[in-house]
C-alpha cells in the first residue's frame, strides 16, 4: 500500500461516507414506507369517474380505472407476446359475480365517460354502476331524466329517516318483551330438568306460570299496535325503489334503503369531488364496517386499539414501576438482583406468540375460568370471562411490555442524584416518603420513556392478540351506555388484525386492497399520536424537574 | 455531667467544658467502612450547646465521616460498622428505641454540594414539617417564612416562593438547604464544608448566617478553611486519621496548641 492510500484509510473518508450510506438508507426505506402508505392510503378516498368501454365485440362495461399493465404470454405458436391491459373495477356483484375484470387494449373499441352514470354504494354487493331509468317514491313514480337523481337522492334521505324511526320502533317493541323473556327463560330453565324439581321449584314454577300469563294479556294491547306500526312502515321503506339500467342492458330493482350512498362523479367538479372525499374520509374514520370489512369506517377498530393501548398503559406503569423500584430501592444488591434485572432484560425478548400463548393458558383459562365458575356461574357453560376479552389481551400485552418500563424506570430512578434522596432523609423523611416525593417525580421522565417504548410495541402487536379476545368483527364496543359501561370481557376490534384479516383473509381480496393501506395509514397515525402525547407529557416534566446544579 | 477526660482535651478546656451543656458526647466511637479500613478510632469527643463547633483537618481525616454519624446518615453504608456511642442530650441514638426519623428532625444538615429539590421554593422548605407530619397550610407558610427569614433569604426570595429552587444561584441554594434544615426546628444543625462550592462573597452570607444563628442552635461544622473556622466558630476539633487529635476552644487552638502537630498542621506544615 503506497503513502497517499494509507493516508486516505487513516484519514476515515471511506467509513464516513459508509455511514452516511447506512443512514441514507434506513432513513430512505422509512420515507419511502410512508410515501406508498400515505398515497395509497389517503387516494382511495378520492372518487373515480366512471367509464364506458365499448368493446370489439357486443360487450360494454361501466366502471373505474383501476389498473393497467402488461401481460407476457405465450400464444399458440409459442411466441412470446406482450400485451397491454386494462384493469375495470365493473362492481355490480350481485349480477356478473365479481368486481374486476382484465380487458385487453386491443379489443377495446371506444372510451367514453357518460355524463348521467351513477355509482349507488349498497350495504352489500358492494358498488352499483348505471343508469337510473326510474325512481318510486311511496309510490308515486318519477321519470323525467331531469329529476332522476335529485329524486334518488331525495328518496334515499327518506328511506333512511324512516329506518330510524322503524329502528327506534322495534327498541320499543323488545323493551317491551323483555321482562316476558326473562320470565320465559327462567321457566324454560325450570323445565329442563322437571323431573327432579324440589317443592321450592315447582312453587316457583307455578307461579312463574301465572305470571306469564298475566304479562302476556297485559301487554298484548300494545304490542299489536306496535306490530302493526312496524309492518306498515316496513311496507312504506319498502315501496322506497330505484330502477337502474347496467351499461349492457340489464334492468335491475333496488331498495333505496339499501343504498348508502349516490353520486354521480362524472358530473362532478372538483369542489364536488372534494367534498365527496371528505366524506368519504369521515366515513372511514367513524363509521361502522361493511360487507366483511371491505368497505365503510373502521372506528370500532380504532375504539378498540386505543382503549386497549390505555388500559395495558393503565396495567404495565404501576406494576413496572413498583418492580423497579423494589429492586432499585429496597432489593439488598447481589447475584439475585444482578440475576433478576438479567431476565427482565430476556424477558423483553421473548417472542410475542409466546405471551400469547401464556395469557390464553393462565389468564384465560384458569383466571377467566375460576372467575367465571365463581361469579358468573349462572351463566356456565357459556363463559363469560373464560373466553378472550379486552382485559386479557390488555393484560397480555402488559405483561410483554412490562421489561422495557421497568428498565427505563430503572434508568430514571438511578439517574436521580444521591445528594437530593440524602437531603430528604436527611429532613427525617421515612425511604417510603423519601421515594415518593423525591424519587419518583424525578424518575418520571425515565417512567414516562418506559411508557413510550411500551406504547410503540403494544400498539403494534397482533400476533398475541389473536389468542386473547381480537376478531374481526365485534357487535358490541368495549365501552358503552349500558351499565357498567366498561365491558371487560367483550372481545375487540384492533387496526393491526383489521390490517392481516382484510387483506389475507377477506372474500374480494382486490376490493380490500386500498382498506388495508387506509388502515395502515391509521395505525402508524394512532402510534404516532399516541407518542407524541407521552413526549410531549416527558418533555414538560423534564423542564420541571431538570437536574439541580450551580 | 462528667467529662471523659481523654488526651485530645487538654485540662484547661475540660474546665472550661465543664461550665457548657454538652449536647452531644462520643465514647470510644470507632467506624469501619470494611473491616480492614476504620475511619473513626476511639474518638471521644463533647459537644457544647449553643455553641459553633469546627472540624478541621487534612482530607480524608474522617471529620466528614463523624459528623455524618450524629444523625446516623451512615447508616445508609453498605457494609459499615459502627462501635461505640453517641449520646445525644444523655442518650445513645443508636438505642433500638430510637426512631430514626426522630433524630434526623431534630439534627438538621446541610451538605457540602446544595442540593435544593426540583421543586418550588416554598415547597423546599415545606417538605421536613410535610414529611413530620404538618398538614396546617398556615402553620407551615408561617414556618417558611420564619425558617427564611432565619436563613437570610427572606427579602431575596418572598416574591417569588412559587418558582423553582433550581432558578436561585449557588449560594441562594445553599441558604435555602439551611432554611430548609431550620424548618423542622432542630436542636442540632450539621454543617458539611457549607462554602466549599461557594464564592468569597457566597461564603460571606453563609459565615454571616451562621453567626446569627449562634444564639439559638448547636451548629457542627466541617470545614477544610481554617480562616473560617477560626471567624466563626467557638470551639475547633482537629482530626488525623480518623483520630481525634486536639479538641480546645478555637482561640487557644488556633493560638497556642497543645499539640505539636496541631500546630504543624495550622502553620502550613503539612496537609
Amino acid at each position: 500500500m503506497n503513502q497517499a492510500s494509507k493516508k486516505f484509510f487513516k484519514k476515515g473518508d471511506p467509513y464516513v461516507l459508509l455511514t452516511s450510506l447506512g443512514l441514507l438508507i434506513s432513513l430512505g426505506m422509512v420515507l419511502w414506507l410512508l410515501a406508498i402508505v400515505l398515497v395509497k392510503g389517503l387516494g382511495i378516498f378520492w372518487p373515480r369517474e366512471l367509464v364506458q368501454i365499448n368493446l370489439k365485440g357486443e360487450n360494454v362495461y361501466l366502471g373505474e380505472l383501476w389498473n393497467s399493465g402488461k401481460e407476457i404470454s405465450e400464444n399458440e405458436f409459442e411466441q412470446i407476446v406482450e400485451e397491454e391491459k386494462t384493469q375495470l373495477k365493473i362492481g355490480n356483484r350481485d349480477l356478473y359475480g365479481y368486481d374486476f375484470i382484465w380487458i385487453s387494449d386491443k379489443e377495446i373499441k371506444t372510451m367514453t365517460k357518460p355524463q348521467n352514470a351513477a355509482v349507488f354504494e349498497r350495504s352489500e354487493y358492494g358498488n352499483l354502476y348505471g343508469f337510473i331509468l326510474q325512481v318510486n317514491l311511496n309510490n308515486e313514480i318519477v321519470t323525467d331524466s331531469s329529476e332522476l337523481f335529485n329524486e334518488a337522492e331525495k328518496g334515499i334521505s327518506l328511506a333512511h329517516e324512516l329506518k330510524i324511526k322503524l329502528d327506534e320502533i322495534e327498541e320499543e317493541y323488545n323493551t317491551l318483551l323483555t321482562p316476558l323473556n326473562k320470565i320465559q327463560r327462567e321457566i324454560s330453565l325450570l323445565k329442563v330438568n322437571s323431573d327432579f324439581l324440589t317443592d321450592e321449584e315447582a312453587k316457583r314454577l307455578n307461579l312463574l306460570k301465572e305470571e306469564e300469563n298475566k304479562l302476556t294479556e297485559s301487554i298484548n294491547q300494545p304490542r299489536i299496535v306496535l306490530e302493526e306500526k312496524i309492518s306498515t312502515l316496513k311496507e312504506r321503506l319498502n315501496s322506497f325503489t330505484v330502477n337502474v339500467i347496467t351499461a349492457n342492458g340489464d334492468e335491475t330493482l333496488m331498495q333505496l334503503k339499501n343504498v348508502v350512498r349516490l353520486y354521480q362523479p362524472n358530473e362532478m367538479g372538483i369542489f364536488g369531488k372534494s367534498i365527496h372525499y371528505v366524506q368519504n374520509l369521515w366515513e372511514f374514520l367513524s363509521g361502522e364496517p361493511r360487507e366483511s370489512n371491505t368497505e365503510g369506517g373502521v372506528f370500532p377498530a380504532i375504539f378498540g386499539t386505543v382503549m386497549m393501548v390505555i388500559l395495558m398503559s393503565i396495567l404495565v406503569v404501576p406494576f413496572g414501576v413498583l418492580a423497579a423500584v423494589y429492586l432499585n430501592e429496597y432489593a439488598k444488591q447481589g447475584a439475585l438482583t444482578r440475576i433478576i434485572r438479567l431476565s427482565v432484560n430476556n424477558l423483553a425478548g421473548v417472542p410475542s406468540i409466546v405471551f400469547g400463548i401464556f395469557g390464553l393458558g393462565f389468564f384465560i383459562y384458569i383466571v377467566g375460568g375460576s372467575i367465571d365458575q365463581f361469579f358468573f356461574s349462572d351463566k356456565l357453560p357459556a363463559p363469560t370471562f373464560g373466553t378472550g376479552g379486552i382485559l386479557w389481551a390488555s393484560l397480555t400485552l402488559a405483561l410483554l411490555t412490562l421489561p422495557v418500563v421497568v428498565v427505563a424506570t430503572e434508568e430514571g430512578i438511578l439517574a436521580v442524584p444521591k445528594a437530593n434522596k440524602d437531603g430528604a432523609l436527611a429532613l427525617g423523611a421515612t425511604k417510603w416518603q423519601m421515594i415518593k416525593k423525591v424519587v419518583l417525580p424525578n424518575a418520571m421522565p425515565g417512567i414516562l420513556t418506559g411508557l413510550i417504548l411500551a406504547i410503540s410495541r403494544g400498539a403494534g402487536e397482533v400476533a398475541p392478540l389473536m389468542i386473547t379476545g381480537v376478531v374481526k368483527l365485534a357487535p358490541d364496543m368495549p365501552l358503552d351506555f349500558n351499565f357498567p359501561f366498561f365491558h371487560l370481557d367483550r372481545k375487540f376490534m384492533h387496526l393491526g388484525f383489521h390490517i392481516y384479516d382484510v387483506g389475507f383473509q377477506s372474500p374480494n381480496v382486490e376490493a380490500a386492497i386500498p382498506m388495508v393501506y387506509s388502515t395502515a395509514l391509521l395505525l402508524i397515525a394512532i402510534v404516532v399520536f399516541l407518542n407524541l402525547l407521552a413526549i410531549y407529557l416527558r418533555n414538560r416534566l423534564r423542564k420541571k424537574y431538570k437536574s439541580s446544579s450551580f | 455531667m462528667a467529662i471523659n477526660i481523654s488526651t485530645a482535651i487538654s485540662r484547661e478546656t475540660v474546665s472550661e467544658l465543664l461550665n457548657e451543656n454538652i449536647v452531644i458526647q462520643t465514647n470510644n466511637l470507632s467506624l469501619y467502612y470494611t473491616p480492614e479500613k476504620s475511619a473513626l478510632k476511639n474518638v471521644n469527643i463533647q459537644i457544647p450547646e449553643k455553641k459553633v463547633t469546627a472540624f478541621i483537618g487534612p482530607s480524608g481525616c474522617g471529620k466528614s465521616t463523624l459528623l455524618r454519624n450524629f444523625n446516623r446518615m451512615n447508616d445508609l453504608i453498605p457494609g459499615i460498622k459502627i462501635e461505640g456511642k453517641i449520646l445525644i442530650n444523655g442518650k445513645n441514638i443508636y438505642d433500638p428505641d430510637v426512631e430514626l426519623e426522630d433524630l434526623r428532625k431534630r439534627v438538621g444538615m446541610v451538605f457540602q454540594k446544595s442540593n435544593p429539590f426540583p421543586m418550588s421554593i416554598w415547597e423546599n422548605i415545606a417538605f421536613g414539617p410535610k414529611v413530620n407530619g404538618l398538614s396546617n397550610k398556615k402553620d407551615i407558610d408561617e414556618i417558611v417564612e420564619e425558617s427564611l427569614r432565619q436563613a437570610d433569604l427572606w427579602k431575596e426570595v418572598k416574591e417569588r416562593l412559587n418558582e423553582s429552587a433550581l432558578d436561585l444561584s449557588g449560594g441562594q441554594q445553599q441558604r435555602l438547604c439551611i432554611a430548609r434544615a431550620l424548618a423542622n426546628k432542630p436542636e442540632i444543625i450539621l454543617m458539611d464544608e457549607p462554602a466549599s462550592a461557594l464564592d468569597p462573597i457566597s461564603t460571606g452570607k453563609i459565615e454571616e448566617t451562621i453567626d446569627e444563628l449562634r444564639n439559638n442552635y448547636t451548629i457542627v461544622i466541617v470545614t477544610h478553611n481554617m480562616q473560617q473556622a477560626a471567624r466563626i466558630s467557638d470551639y475547633t476539633a482537629f482530626m488525623m486519621v480518623g483520630e481525634l487529635v486536639e479538641f480546645n476552644d478555637t482561640n487557644t487552638l488556633f493560638t497556642h496548641p497543645d499539640k505539636k502537630l496541631t500546630e504543624e498542621y495550622i502553620t502550613g506544615r503539612f496537609g
